[in-house]
């Protein structure tokens, strides 16, 4: 191997793992927020991609009737929870709110039809769609479950992602779909060619990563978030409804899986089921970040990313073997840490 | 007499099976202090936290001449009522001022920002380790901080759940202090204590505890002179 192709798979490696990287993080917020190992991260990853993919060739993704009917889903959940306390006009706000979202997004690719617009008015409509499906899982599967052990939520987590692969294979069918590149062209730095793709990855990457530093750092909303993944009986006690808590933090996940998505589509076909595999690289680097630490599981993507990379160049057939085999030394040495230091909380 | 502000009515709560609360009902008039005391296990947290709509319960609770039963957590610190769990639920791994500006979560941000002026006031401590990780705090400082904490949504009725355990009792004489304090600006509080004679020392109106039901209520100082209080719970009997 020479340093030519070193480069190239580091380059590769990084680039993935920036990908992974978020999905991570989204990995983390979820479980500090609602304690849910969110499996079903990767379906938004793969709806992203199917959907951004469908708005470049002009099309009406197949999304659109699927995030109606996850608010239809949503919104009766919502109405059966309010049983108790009926009240008329709290039940029409709630149809209002729901379903805003989804007839806007229908409307909005209706008009443009196949109308040749700019990369960028569709990656906001992708993540328009993707968006909401969040808060809607949360609402119909999550929300009535708060209250039940990490156990329970898991099942009910992976319950969800069978749901939605399903879902996925009902409205996209069996075929893959691919965008062209972001941005085309590239630059070459030294022997290396870097891709206006790769370009678009790493901006895209380090913007989100420094957005979301912002919010949870500097704002008050950010904050009661955090707040709530430290504390949920302080949070409620501060008035921070755990519920809402939960609904922003699941769409914060959809919206980096509809990006993710995106960001992936124009490299590799994908397919209504391709989410699971690259959720759970995500899912890797969030368990090396102990499910709580963002800067470790953004450094363990990378890592994951560029072990990727070599092991398909060298190793294709095992590729993924080796980089799950990855998180055994991680689970033996985090559990042989775990003994000590659980005498010291209370 | 006018009417109370809040008004607790045949209250019960259970875990499972077990019951916790069997119907107790309390009153608490603007600007009072009142104190349910009793011995560990007597359900004094519990009805705290039932009051507050953290715990599913039977009954009623009034507030502000409404019915807030079937009201959750967060819209009743929405109207005022505060509750500082004994376990104080501090965000730990945030700074203290974080923690004081996330108890203004339900009010506005002119008014979150005055909050933390008085609080600031009012616990100078507070105010010199605002930058400081709540987790790292002293026991009286972390008590300190939940009150302040509660204060920063300008409640009219303050909820303290054992507000002096496990301090030094040089500490304890401030909480107390504060509580008085507090009741002098016009926030009515409910103070549930096993420290029976400070709480009784600064209430107006008590409540004896036992098995979850209330066996004695009346004015604060006529239950400290009571025999069979003195020897339960003050420790002065034979």
């Amino acid at each position: 191997m020479d340093s030519t192709i070193l480069l190239f798979l580091l380059q590769d490696g990084v680039t993935n793992g920036a990908v992974y990287a978020l999905l991570g993080f989204a990995l983390v917020l979820v479980f500090t927020v609602t304690r849910v190992i969110f499996i079903p991260q990767g379906e938004f990853v793969a709806f992203g991609g199917l959907t951004y993919a469908a708005l470049r060739a002009g099309k009406i993704p197949s999304t659109v009737p699927l995030l109606m009917i996850l608010a239809g889903v949503a919104l009766l959940a919502g109405l059966w929870a309010r049983r108790r306390t009926w009240s008329n006009a709290a039940a029409a706000k709630d149809v209002a709110l729901t379903l805003a979202m989804p007839v806007l997004v229908w409307l909005i690719t209706r008009a443009l039809g196949s109308a040749s617009r700019p990369a960028a008015v569709d990656v906001l409509l992708t993540i328009a769609i993707v968006a909401p499906m969040g808060p809607y899982l949360y609402r119909f599967a999550f929300e009535p479950l708060a209250e039940a052990s990490v156990l329970t939520l898991f099942i009910a987590a992976v319950a969800v992602h069978l749901g939605m692969t399903a879902m996925g294979l009902a409205f996209f069918g069996a075929e893959g779909l691919r965008a062209p590149p972001l941005i085309d062209g590239g630059i070459t730095v030294g022997p290396l060619l870097v891709t206006g793709q790769s370009i678009a990855v790493y901006v895209t990457v380090l913007v989100l990563i420094i957005a979301l530093w912002l919010l949870f750092g500097y704002t008050l909303p950010g904050k009661a978030l955090r707040a709530t993944a430290i504390n949920r009986a302080g949070a409620n006690l501060v008035g921070i409804s755990t519920a809402m808590a939960g609904r922003v933090a699941y769409g914060l996940a959809a919206i980096i899986g509809a990006i993710s998505g995106i960001l992936i589509v124009p490299t590799t076909t994908l397919y209504y089921d391709s989410g699971f595999l690259v959720g759970m690289k995500g899912f890797v680097a969030a368990i090396v970040g102990g499910l709580a630490s963002y800067p470790l599981t953004g450094l363990a993507a990378i890592a994951i990313g560029t072990a990727e990379a070599f092991s398909a160049f060298h190793a294709s057939a095992y590729k993924e073997v080796i980089v799950f085999a990855l998180v055994m030394p991680v689970l033996l040495l985090r559990s042989l840490g775990a003994g000590q230091s659980h005498d010291e909380e209370e | 007499m006018t009417a109370p502000l809040l008004s607790i009515r045949t209250l019960t709560a259970s875990y499972g099976a077990v019951p916790a609360v069997t119907g107790v009902s309390l009153d608490i008039q603007p600007g009072e202090i009142v104190t349910v005391i009793g011995a560990n296990g007597a359900g004094k947290s519990t009805l705290l936290n039932a009051a507050m709509g953290a715990l599913p319960a039977g009954g009623a609770v009034w507030f502000d001449g409404a019915d807030v039963s079937a009201l959750g957590v967060e819209a009743r610190v929405r109207r005022g009522l505060c509750l500082v769990p004994e376990k104080r639920e501090l965000f730990a791994t945030m700074s203290v001022r974080d923690n004081l500006e996330l108890g203004g979560w339900c009010v506005d941000a002119a008014r979150r920002r005055s909050g933390l002026e008085d609080v600031f006031q009012r616990f100078p401590r507070l105010s010199e380790r605002q930058a400081q990780m709540a987790g790292t705090l002293s026991g009286g400082e972390r008590q300190m901080l939940a009150m302040g904490r509660a204060l920063m949504a300008r409640p009219r009725v303050l909820m303290l759940d054992e507000p002096s355990l496990g301090l030094a009792p040089r500490i304890v004489g401030e909480v107390f202090a504060i509580i008085a304090e507090l009741r002098k600006s016009g926030v009515s509080i409910l103070l549930v204590e096993q420290n029976a004679r400070a709480a009784l020392r600064s209430a107006d109106h008590a409540h004896v505890m036992e098995l979850g039901a209330f066996t004695m209520s009346g004015p604060a100082a006529d239950l400290a002179r009571d025999k069979r209080v003195a020897e339960i719970y003050l420790g002065l009997g034979g």
